[in-house]
């Protein structure tokens, strides 16, 4: 049995000890969203479109990871529609970004690794770049709305006659704390996945304006960066919605009680 | 009046942004006097011939010539024209199609007389704009706390660079003590920003370092077990030192963060939950703290999960149109990102485990 295999089998046995039912089906959720994932690349290698393959995927990963998640019916709902949204946003800011830094491709960093492969495979590679940075943020977006989602939930189950400005006041205060520890995982993330990076930087005595404008370190920081970006604006998002939602409830629950 | 008051905050707010991202983007777009390379501003740019090439893969691309016209505008030679020829092709893997207004960074021969070759583009204007926007917003959604939030990532980044400073002038001999180090620094300073100095904090701190510690442990062992098979550490990016050690260290910084947000979580949770019902046993909170968890797993092995992944998609995407099998190509390039994500997710289940036994254990229901 291979590595790979068998830190799965732990990480599913552990689940399962952790979650039950819930433990096997977030770790389906990450195979599918892996088997999503590798069935994109394929397409997009058959020359179809790459942002809409990316977008069309994203949606499709989105659902997943936040359906099979343990949230209410209600929550989940919310989340999803709340991280379109914010998919949307986030795309018409990492187009423009990603055509005027143009960081698709790869740099003289990689150089040794690209000895004996073509390059001119036909594939516009700052599109492809596009692709990577949207689904870097997929994860931070779900689990950003998730969280916020099932908070606000709580409220509205419990309360359910609070009114919807105060709601938005708590959707902004549960959120607070969201950011704080969001942004570490994110940077932590960032950190790990770069520290090779890193370490080559100092040994061949980048200076800061090297590091700033090297296309492989700019590529990873953005991604990083429209990722934070993402969960920041994923708060007003979900609680806009949660929000507006309410609102109609109450409405409509006014409605039939004037009916009756 | 209120809904008026709060609405004229935002415009406020809003040109504050703009202002600041403004500014942010104005003196980086003249910083050319800061940088040592000699930088080159494109004015205008003549397409020269195009030639159709495919190679023994069946792909096909289109190779461009172009000249470019424009000055230098920093260092000795600033403000002497150049000429400067450019090829590139449709994909761009390596190459570049420049067009007027941007600022390149050149190579300057000065022998036999003055030309020049193009080495990058200077991209330092976005990257800076992009940082601005996400400090503005963290600033405007999270008020005085965001001062708390950036600066903790500006101590962090400083540690991790002093920790790979430190790593270089040991060759790399030493990269998983310095990095274990490290992690335990990281996360006290992190943990005391978010919590402060408290009992919360210290139930936290033990939860996140043991279970990364176990995780890493775990790790080892089933690498012993499984004599390693299927690890294709000589596919490691950027590597200039062992590369075992040194994946080892980047799972082990890249998961803390993640299982700090959860663990994070769950203490705070559970020590709210213990102050409203005392009467709660030791048993039952850690029921409850498992409850928490088992919500929150999922989607956080998610937000690594899609980090981790989402980059190898080039590189993969080359190695298939180079005429490699599938499963080649997930060899050479995903699967140390899938291997990564599976240790993530061990360490962040195992938090799960850990943050409410020892809540249960430790929290009494008399103290915040």
């Amino acid at each position: 049995m291979g590595s790979l295999t068998a830190l799965g089998l732990v990480l599913l046995i552990l689940m399962i000890i952790v979650g039950g039912k819930q433990g096997i089906s977030s770790f389906l959720s990450m195979v599918v969203n892996f088997g999503i994932l590798f069935f994109s690349i394929v397409l997009i290698a058959f020359h179809m479109p790459p942002i809409i393959v990316t977008v069309v995927a994203s949606v499709i990963l989105l659902s997943i990871t936040i359906f099979w998640s343990s949230a209410s019916d209600n929550a989940s709902t919310t989340a999803f529609q709340a991280s379109v949204l914010i998919l949307i946003l986030l795309i018409a800011i990492i187009i423009p970004i990603e055509y005027w830094a143009r960081v698709g491709g790869f740099g003289l960093e990689d150089s040794e690794e690209l000895e004996g492969l073509s390059l001119y495979v036909g594939i516009n590679f700052t599109k492809l770049a596009i692709c990577t940075a949207i689904l870097s943020s997929l994860g931070a977006i779900a689990e950003a709305s998730i969280a916020i989602a099932s908070g606000l939930d709580e409220i509205t189950t419990q309360h359910p006659k609070i009114p919807a400005d105060q709601l938005f006041a708590d959707g902004i205060f549960i959120g607070k704390q969201i950011i704080g520890t969001a942004v570490n995982t994110l940077f932590f993330g960032f950190f790990g996945s770069s520290m090779g990076l890193f370490i080559w930087f100092y040994g061949l005595n980048y200076s800061l304006g090297d590091i700033l404008n090297d296309k492989i370190f700019a590529a990873e920081l953005i991604a990083i960066v429209i990722s934070l970006i993402g969960v920041v604006l994923t708060i007003p998002g979900t609680t806009l919605i949660m929000s507006y939602k309410l609102r109609r409830k109450q409405r409509q629950g006014q409605k039939t009680e004037s009916d009756h | 009046m209120k809904a008026k008051l709060t609405s004229k905050m935002t415009w406020v707010q809003i040109i504050g942004v703009l202002l600041f991202c403004l500014v942010a983007v104005f003196l980086t777009a003249h910083d050319d006097s800061l940088y040592t390379k000699p930088i080159f501003q494109v004015t205008r740019v003549q397409n020269g011939k195009v030639t159709k090439m495919s190679d023994e893969f069946h792909n096909t691309d289109y190779y461009h010539q172009q000249t470019l016209y424009g000055h230098i505008t920093n260092g000795k030679h600033a403000g002497e024209a150049l000429t400067i020829q450019n090829s590139f092709s449709n994909s761009g893997a390596m190459d570049h199609e420049y067009k007027p207004n941007q600022k390149l960074f050149i190579i300057l021969h000065t022998k036999p007389k003055l030309h020049a070759t193009v080495k990058d583009l200077k991209r330092d204007v976005p990257i800076v704009l992009l940082l601005a926007l996400a400090v503005s917003l963290l600033m405007i959604v999270l008020k005085v706390h965001g001062v708390t939030v950036i600066g903790s990532i500006a101590i962090n980044t400083l540690l991790f660079w002093g920790a790979v400073k430190l790593d270089h002038a040991n060759n790399g001999a030493a990269v998983i003590p310095i990095f274990s180090i490290l992690a335990v620094i990281f996360c006290f300073i992190t943990l005391f920003l978010v919590m402060g100095w408290n009992k919360k904090m210290l139930v936290t701190l033990s939860a996140v370092l043991s279970a990364t510690a176990i995780t890493v442990l775990l790790t080892l062992l089933v690498f012993g077990v499984t004599h390693e098979r299927g690890m294709y550490y000589e596919s490691m990016q950027y590597v200039t030192q062992l590369p075992k050690p040194l994946f080892l260290a980047e799972v082990l910084i890249g998961v803390l963060g993640a299982v700090m947000d959860e663990a994070t979580d769950i203490v705070a949770s559970l020590a709210t939950l213990k102050q409203e019902r005392p009467e709660l046993s030791k048993m039952q909170i850690f029921t409850s703290g498992r409850q928490i968890g088992k919500s929150i797993m999922g989607p956080l092995i998610n937000v690594l999960f899609f980090i981790f992944m989402a980059e190898t998609l080039p590189m993969t995407l080359l190695y298939l149109k180079n005429g490699n099998t599938w499963h080649y190509s997930f060899s050479m390039n995903m699967s140390l990102g899938m291997t990564s994500s599976l240790i993530s997710g061990i360490g962040i289940v195992l938090t799960v485990i850990l943050s409410s036994l020892f809540a249960g254990l430790w929290i009494k229901g008399d103290e915040r």
